[in-house]
């Protein structure tokens, strides 16, 4: 394996190699579009149905859209079920499809290469190589299989893994390999997709071409139901310099691939940045003033490991966190009687993280509850999620990173889940009870005895438990097959619950997961970096799935700690970690970051006095705060991070510049410009206080010059006299944290 | 009889019937055969006094303390009473000697048992709805000022109990000093003593941070890691607040390894049915830990107390058994007081060649609730009140010789890891027998009514209360079940529709005379049957809701059992309507098959809406007999009953009849009355002073005036007259406010008659 930087033909003639049969060795070499005097029988599951995939006739927005595909032709999704297909082409639609004794006048024909009208437009020209088989096909009398037709065992993409050079090209090839040994360039007729179009784009006939950002890119085949991957490092080559002495084990997994591909880190940032972004990160608020001159002040090596230490005690840590899993976990208010279950769910999860409860725990205890909302709140999950689909697709992306949705109509398009995978872990809610409680929509949860089982609707079959393809052995009757499942979800061996979670913590710290979507773990969505995920996987299975010791060993490492400026080389990096990704923060702690700024908090209704942001139970406060609404503060609908509204747009500045509410925290009377104005502190100490609060640091001379200059500049008032000298000062400091809190360094965690 | 009680509902009023425009009534009976009233928000259920809140909620044993109470129509409290005869009340005068009507001094004896007992204040409407006293043995203190800050933290000490209630939106802060190694038990005594608080309490360090937290109710047992100040917070789960969400804190020692005694409180309405009489604790066996997976072997009968501990729990119990062998097993665990849901498999051993199957015999899951409970849907449908249990009650018969296993696990404990989560397992030979709980009837008065409200047995003179009543049966026992209830005030009789065999659902009707005079007695309420040939007498348990709650769609009902059943009777106001038969004490007889008319006799002392009232009957085989219209209007109401579409059998039977009616009732009216006739009083008094200065003014301007006098008869006129003025400003304001409660209001309730005894011959006899 060679760096490539010229592509290989594309279109190079393609082969059909039938390898060892038990009859013999027997080689053909012929033009993949199977030409009229070819001895063998066109097949419709191995040839014709590529066809129609690779034109987009069985996508799930033409012929395969759910609810009759279109017009009254439906195919299955992607071909899975060729059998179907076959009786819509051949036996359905008054038998206008397909006319065998007249090929080219069939319907199929006839409306893909548009001879008449196709809503879809032309998807086969005449006489191009998908129309050549189909018309072949059609004139050997449309069967559907012969009993010795091979049939298709996996895919191969060669070459599997490369290294691109930036800007360079890699043309790849797609192997179908059949049941009877045989093997067939599937290249023209395979789909395929990158995972990063930023990074690396795809043509149609595998041609890979990279661009100017470095890093590692996956590109996904597709063929007829079978997946494979080509991953390519993208190096930038750079020379590395003075790179900083590893901390833990992430340093010296990320450091090792910024090695390999050649991009120097940004150096370690200082100790204000530090104490700022893992404040933030931690217990989701500001420094206070106090802690910051105490962390400035203080001189031994150690104490940014302290600091971790200290904020992972603190309750605003179980606060921060809850806030993050709750909106996960579905915890809306739909109804004022929910306020009950929401407010116990929400207090169950944060006590947990305050107690430190082993995540396997945690998961435990929600997976298999039972009983009453109040008397073990973690059943309130089942009060909002009663179908047991929802209940298993749920389970399987937020804890597993894998998304069933696909499997339960069809097989997964990316994945190999079938639907008796998605059946079969949906067996294991099916022997849920509800007994009636006292409130509307509440149900007592329990154990209902019995086997457990699910049916199949497409095939009819009874199906046992098992989690994605694997048996957890029998479950008697008297057992609750939730709790089996959540003995599989924490067995070491289980492939994907702790890297769900660590690849979801790692996105909370890094802003981006070393696999993404976060919640989207397969093997044709390769990670980043794997040896530095299955060394945190590793680490956090070791620990008993200890949450605050893996939340310790990112935030300690240096890795955590780069600066987020870049170098010369690194500003395109976006996935390597050679620097700290800025971000926007969020909602809740944006929130009571300008209410401890301002001086002026927020009250939330029904909750006491100094109930921060970050600790609303439920989505409930986002319909009174204007402020939540606009910057994205979740509701609660979705299993999704995504759900949170990351970016940022128009209406966040106008909000932050204009709004009424911000006017008022700025302005109130007992707000942190009145207390300011009224202090008989110097300008400067009070300059300097504000920007400790805001940044965590102290104003470089420039900007303490312009804030003197701007606070001390006579104002006249329209008359032209000296403004009222009281009022004029305490809108100066108003105008001072008007700025301050609009400014890029307060909005983002740096 | 008081005759000025008559009065509070005017003769004239009697012929003032509303009438309703047509089509309101038409519309009316479109609404599930609702009186048409029923469209109108009116209010449901005449005034009942209830007391709501005592402040403290208990106190030491040994000790007098001063007492706060609000309540609902508590005015003119005359006592403070409680359920147990060592606590007793005295009431607090104020400035001018009289009772203050809300505080009592109360003492509770050195001797009293420590524990929950009730309270209850009497009123001139008769005895309250109770609330929990607890009495115990540490000392008491009450919190005396605002402590939602952490600044602002109570200190108290160990081994202390403090009384609260929490405002809505806040946190209550307290602290403890305690040394290193020290275990200390905080536990909050709350939905059991009453109170709507769901306790959130937490200890956190001098600084507030939170160490320790307890949601569910438990309490936290606490190793303090050292020397030091400590906080504990207490919220509402959902910050909740009000006088309503009372608690009581108790911060104790405990040493080391030390089981802990949970605070005490009042017991499930369910609890009724546990323990079966006779019971004998000394019989009783642990559980030989582990029998999860190898069965822990057994004799039957047997009576054994196990856990379900740790998570996930199953205990094994093995027994040999014949086959026609019957069994009946019993399981408490709910029912003490515990958010358990246990369930049973009994399977039978099959062994062959070495190997071992399993059979299933039988499954055992929850006690049924004997009637219909509220599905807390739009409308009452049931009364929201559960009988039933997630506990087991249950026949096992035995299909073959040889091993038999018992499987018990708790439904809700896959995840909990509680060993104080408790069962205890009774299997024994039949004991036929029955547990009764009662509690005060209500039914859908107005369209989607969702009450459910508590409802002490205070009657008015000359009403009839129906309380329901319901059995758990046991052990197979069906036969009937006849109730009573004893020691009743002077003039209140109790009458029972019994609980037939085979059914579990019976009638009491509580009658007060419309001359009884007022009255409190303690009743004893038992249920009687023939079991083996034997009559056996069991208590009769009395529930009630422990708030009245007027909307259960935004409030969950939340009943309990009480310790005992006062009946009282008030002579202040009288029922609004009074069915009686036209003889008392006479049983009405008729032939199998014939048609029997009752003659009702209507007493009405005030307003209806609408002209009639449609009627419905109580009484075994007579719940079928068709509804009739009572007219307002009428001094009588012909009752026919058909015995032959009824089918009723010869025998002796009570029946009764019920139905809704919108009373204009009118809040205290002679009060109003009074201070009326006061007014006139006073005024007739002001226009005569007047009169007396005028005149004097006339004599003096005449010359006539008496020079010798030495007193100036004017100043002293102008004195009184200033004297009256100030008292008839008074007055009129009092009067206003007494004619704006006094004035007639539309009230739904339930009116039921007096019990009838009627005599069903065979034919020819």
């Amino acid at each position: 394996m060679g760096i490539t930087t010229a592509s290989t033909d594309p279109f190079a003639p393609h082969l059909v190699v039938w390898s060892f049969c038990r009859f013999g060795w027997l080689l053909l070499f012929l033009p993949s579009g199977l030409s009229a005097g070819d001895p063998v029988r066109v097949s419709f599951v191995n040839d014709v149905i590529p066809v129609l995939t690779k034109s987009g006739c069985n996508s799930g927005v033409c012929h395969a859209k759910a609810g009759g595909g279109q017009n009254g032709f439906q195919l299955s999704l992607l071909g899975f079920e060729p059998q179907d297909d076959f009786e819509s082409l051949v036996k359905e639609g008054r038998g206008r499809r397909v006319f065998p004794a007249l090929p080219k006048r069939s319907l199929v024909l006839a409306k893909a290469s548009g001879m008449i009208p196709h809503g879809g437009g032309v998807q086969l020209a005449e006489g191009s190589e998908g129309y050549q088989v189909l018309e072949r096909w059609i004139r050997e009398g449309a069967n559907f299989q012969s009993q010795d037709e091979p049939r298709l065992e996996s895919l191969q993409v060669t070459p599997t893994k490369g290294v691109i050079a930036i800007d360079g090209r890699q043309q790849l090839s797609a192997w179908a390999h059949y049941s009877d040994g045989s093997r067939r360039d599937v290249t023209r007729l395979a789909l395929f997709e990158s995972n990063a179009e930023s990074m690396a784009t795809v043509t149609a006939r595998g041609l890979v071409q990279v661009s100017d950002i470095p890093g590692k890119v996956a590109v996904m085949v597709r063929y007829q139901g079978q997946v494979a991957v080509f991953t390519a490092a993208i190096p930038l080559g750079a020379a590395l310099g003075k790179m900083p002495s590893p901390h833990n084990f992430v340093d010296q997994h990320v450091f090792e691939n910024l090695r390999q591909i050649g991009i120097p880190p940004s150096a370690v940032c200082d100790d204000s940045t530090f104490l700022r972004r893992v404040t933030l990160d931690i217990v989701g608020r500001l420094p206070t003033e106090k802690e910051t001159q105490e962390f400035l002040a203080a001189e031994q090596s150690n104490k940014r490991d302290e600091l971790v230490q200290r904020l992972l005690k603190n309750p605003g840590y179980a606060d921060f966190f809850a806030s993050k899993w709750t909106p996960l976990l579905k915890n809306r208010r739909d109804e004022a009687s929910d306020i009950t279950a929401n407010f116990a769910f929400h207090a169950w999860m944060r006590d947990s993280l305050l107690a430190n409860v082993p995540y396997d725990q945690i998961v435990r205890e929600l997976l298999a509850a039972t009983g009453t909302v109040v008397g073990n709140p973690p059943v309130a999950w089942y009060k909002r999620v009663k179908d047991p689909k929802e209940q298993l697709e749920d389970i399987a992306q937020l804890f597993l990173g894998v998304r069933m949705q696909c499997a339960q109509c069809h097989h997964h398009p990316f994945e190999k889940w079938s639907q008796d995978d998605y059946y079969s872990f949906a067996a294991f809610f099916s022997q849920i009870g509800r007994k009636p409680t006292g409130t509307r929509g509440e149900d007592m949860i329990f154990h209902k005895r019995g086997i457990a089982t699910a049916v199949n609707v497409k095939s009819g079959d009874v199906l046992k438990p098992a989690v994605l393809g694997e048996s957890v052995g029998e479950i008697a009757a008297d057992e609750d097959p939730r709790l089996q499942l959540a003995d599989w979800m924490s067995s070491e061996s289980n492939p994907f619950f702790a890297k769900a979670l660590v690849n979801r913590y790692w996105k909370h710290f890094f802003k981006r997961g070393l696999i993404e979507p976060e919640d989207d773990i397969r093997d044709t969505n390769p990670p980043t970096n794997p040896e530095l995920l299955a060394a945190l996987e590793q680490h956090f299975v070791k620990s008993g799935f200890d949450l605050k010791e893996l939340v310790r060993v990112i935030t300690q490492s240096k890795t955590y700690q780069l600066d987020s400026r870049p170098n010369r080389e690194n500003l395109k990096d976006r996935q390597n970690y050679s620097r700290f990704y800025p971000r926007r923060l969020q909602a809740e702690v944006l929130l009571d970051a300008i209410d401890d700024l301002t001086g002026s908090p927020t009250r939330f209704a029904n909750l006491p006095p100094g109930t921060r942001a970050i600790a609303l139970p439920d989505n409930s406060y986002n319909r009174s705060s204007g402020f939540l609404k606009v910057f994205g503060r979740p509701e609660s609908q979705s299993v999704c991070e995504c759900e949170r509204v990351k970016s940022s747009s128009l209406s966040q500045s106008l909000h932050l510049i204009n709004s009424a509410e911000i006017k008022r925290k700025l302005s109130g009377a007992s707000s942190r410009a009145a207390r300011i104005q009224a202090s008989k502190i110097p300008d400067t100490e009070k300059v300097e206080q504000l920007y400790r609060l805001a940044f965590s640091r102290s104003p470089t001379q420039v900007e303490m010059t312009v804030a003197i200059d701007y606070l001390q500049t006579p104002v006249l008032d329209a008359a032209g006299k000296p403004a009222n000298s009281k009022k004029q000062t305490q809108e100066n400091y108003e105008d001072l944290i008007w700025a301050l809190m609009n400014t890029k360094e307060f909005l983002f965690n740096h | 009889m008081n005759m000025n009680a008559i009065n509070r509902f005017p003769a004239k009023s009697f012929q003032a019937t509303t009438r309703l425009p047509g089509w309101l009534l038409l519309i009316g009976l479109t609404f599930n055969g609702l009186p048409a009233a029923a469209l109108w928000g009116q209010a449901v259920c005449l005034p009942s006094p209830r007391l709501l809140t005592t402040m403290p909620m208990g106190g030491e044993k040994g000790t007098t303390v001063s007492i706060k109470i609000t309540g609902q129509n508590i005015q003119e409290v005359t006592d403070l009473t409680f359920s147990h005869p060592q606590i007793s009340a005295k009431a607090i005068l104020d400035a001018k000697g009289q009772p203050t009507g809300d505080r009592f001094q109360v003492t509770i004896g050195k001797d009293c048992p420590t524990g929950v007992h009730e309270a209850r204040v009497t009123t001139r409407l008769g005895i309250s709805t109770s609330r929990a006293f607890s009495v115990g043995d540490v000392a008491e203190l009450q919190r005396d000022k605002p402590n939602q800050t952490l600044e602002t933290a109570m200190r108290l000490p160990v081994n202390s109990i403090c009384n609260a209630w929490l405002a809505k939106q806040s946190v209550d802060h307290y602290s403890f000093i305690a040394a290193q190694g020290q275990r200390i038990i905080v536990d909050c005594g709350a939905r059991g003593i009453d109170s709507k608080l769901k306790p959130v309490v937490i200890i956190a360090d001098a600084n507030g941070a939170d160490l320790l937290v307890e949601r569910r109710g438990g309490l936290l047992d606490f190793k303090v890691p050292q020397q030091g100040e400590y906080v504990v917070k207490v919220h509402d789960l959902t910050f909740n607040g009000g006088n309503a969400y009372f608690y009581r804190l108790a911060i104790l020692e405990s040493q080391p390894g030390a089981a802990v005694t949970r605070m005490a409180s009042t017991r499930p309405v369910n609890s009724f049915s546990w323990p079966p009489p006779g019971l004998d604790s000394r019989l009783n066996r642990p559980e030989i830990e582990p029998n999860d997976r190898t069965a822990q072997v057994i004799e039957l009968p047997c009576d054994i107390s196990g856990s379900f501990f740790p998570a996930a729990d199953v205990d094994l119990f093995q027994f040999n058994a014949k086959k026609g062998e019957v069994w009946w097993v019993e399981v408490a665990s709910e029912r003490l007081g515990l958010p358990t849901d246990p369930s049973i498999v009994v399977q039978s051993i099959h062994e062959e060649n070495d190997q071992q199957s399993l059979e299933d015999v039988a499954e055992f899951n929850d006690i049924a609730s004997p009637v219909k409970v509220s599905s807390n849907g739009y409308s009452y449908d049931g009364p929201p009140y559960n009988a039933g249990s997630s506990d087991i009650l249950g026949r096992l018969e035995i299909k073959r010789d040889g091993k038999h296993q018992l499987k018990i696990s708790d439904l809700f404990g896959g995840t909990r890891r509680a060993p104080q989560n408790i069962y205890r397992l009774v299997i024994r030979k039949a004991q036929p027998d029955f547990s009764l709980v009662a509690w005060a009837l209500h039914m859908n008065l107005r369209n989607g009514d969702r009450n459910a409200l508590s409802k002490p047995i205070s009657l008015r003179a000359g009403a009839t209360m129906a309380l329901e009543v319901v059995a758990v049966r046991r052990d197979g026992f069906d036969g009937a079940i006849d109730l009573k209830m004893e020691n009743l005030p002077a003039g209140v009789t109790a009458m029972a529709v019994r609980i037939p065999a085979g059914k579990s659902r019976g009638i009491m009707l509580v009658s007060a005379h419309h001359k009884a005079p007022a009255g409190l007695t303690g009743a004893r309420f038992t249920g009687e049957a023939v079991i083996d040939g034997s009559t056996v007498t069991r208590r009769c348990f009395w529930a009630s809701m422990k708030w009245p709650v007027a909307n259960a769609w935004s409030e969950i009902p939340n009943p309990r059992l009480l310790a005992d059943v006062p009946v009282s009777v008030s002579d202040a106001e009288f029922a609004p309507l009074t069915l009686s038969p036209n003889r008392q004490d006479v049983v009405f007889e008729a032939a199998e098959g014939s048609k029997l008319t009752l003659p009702l006799v209507h007493s009405r002392r005030c307003d209806f809406s609408g002209a009639s009232m449609s009627l419905r009957t109580f009484g075994n085989g007579f719940e079928k007999n068709p509804a009739f219209e009572a007219s307002f209007a009428a001094e009588m109401t012909e009752v026919v009953l058909d015995l032959k579409k009824l089918k009723v059998k010869p025998g002796d039977y009570t029946v009764a009849f019920y139905g809704s009616a919108v009373a204009k009732y009118r809040d205290q009216l002679p009060v109003f009355e009074n201070l009326q006739e006061q007014l006139r009083v006073e005024t007739a008094e002001e226009i005569r002073l007047k009169m007396e200065q005028k005149n004097l003014a006339d004599k003096d301007n005449a010359g006539g005036s008496d020079d010798r006098q030495t007193e100036d008869p004017s100043a002293r006129i102008a004195e009184t007259l200033k004297k009256v003025s100030a008292r008839i400003v008074v007055l009129k304001q009092k009067v206003k406010v007494a004619q704006s409660r006094a004035a007639p209001k539309d009230i739904v309730d339930i009116v039921v008659s007096q019990p009838v005894r009627i005599r069903v011959r065979a034919n020819g006899k």
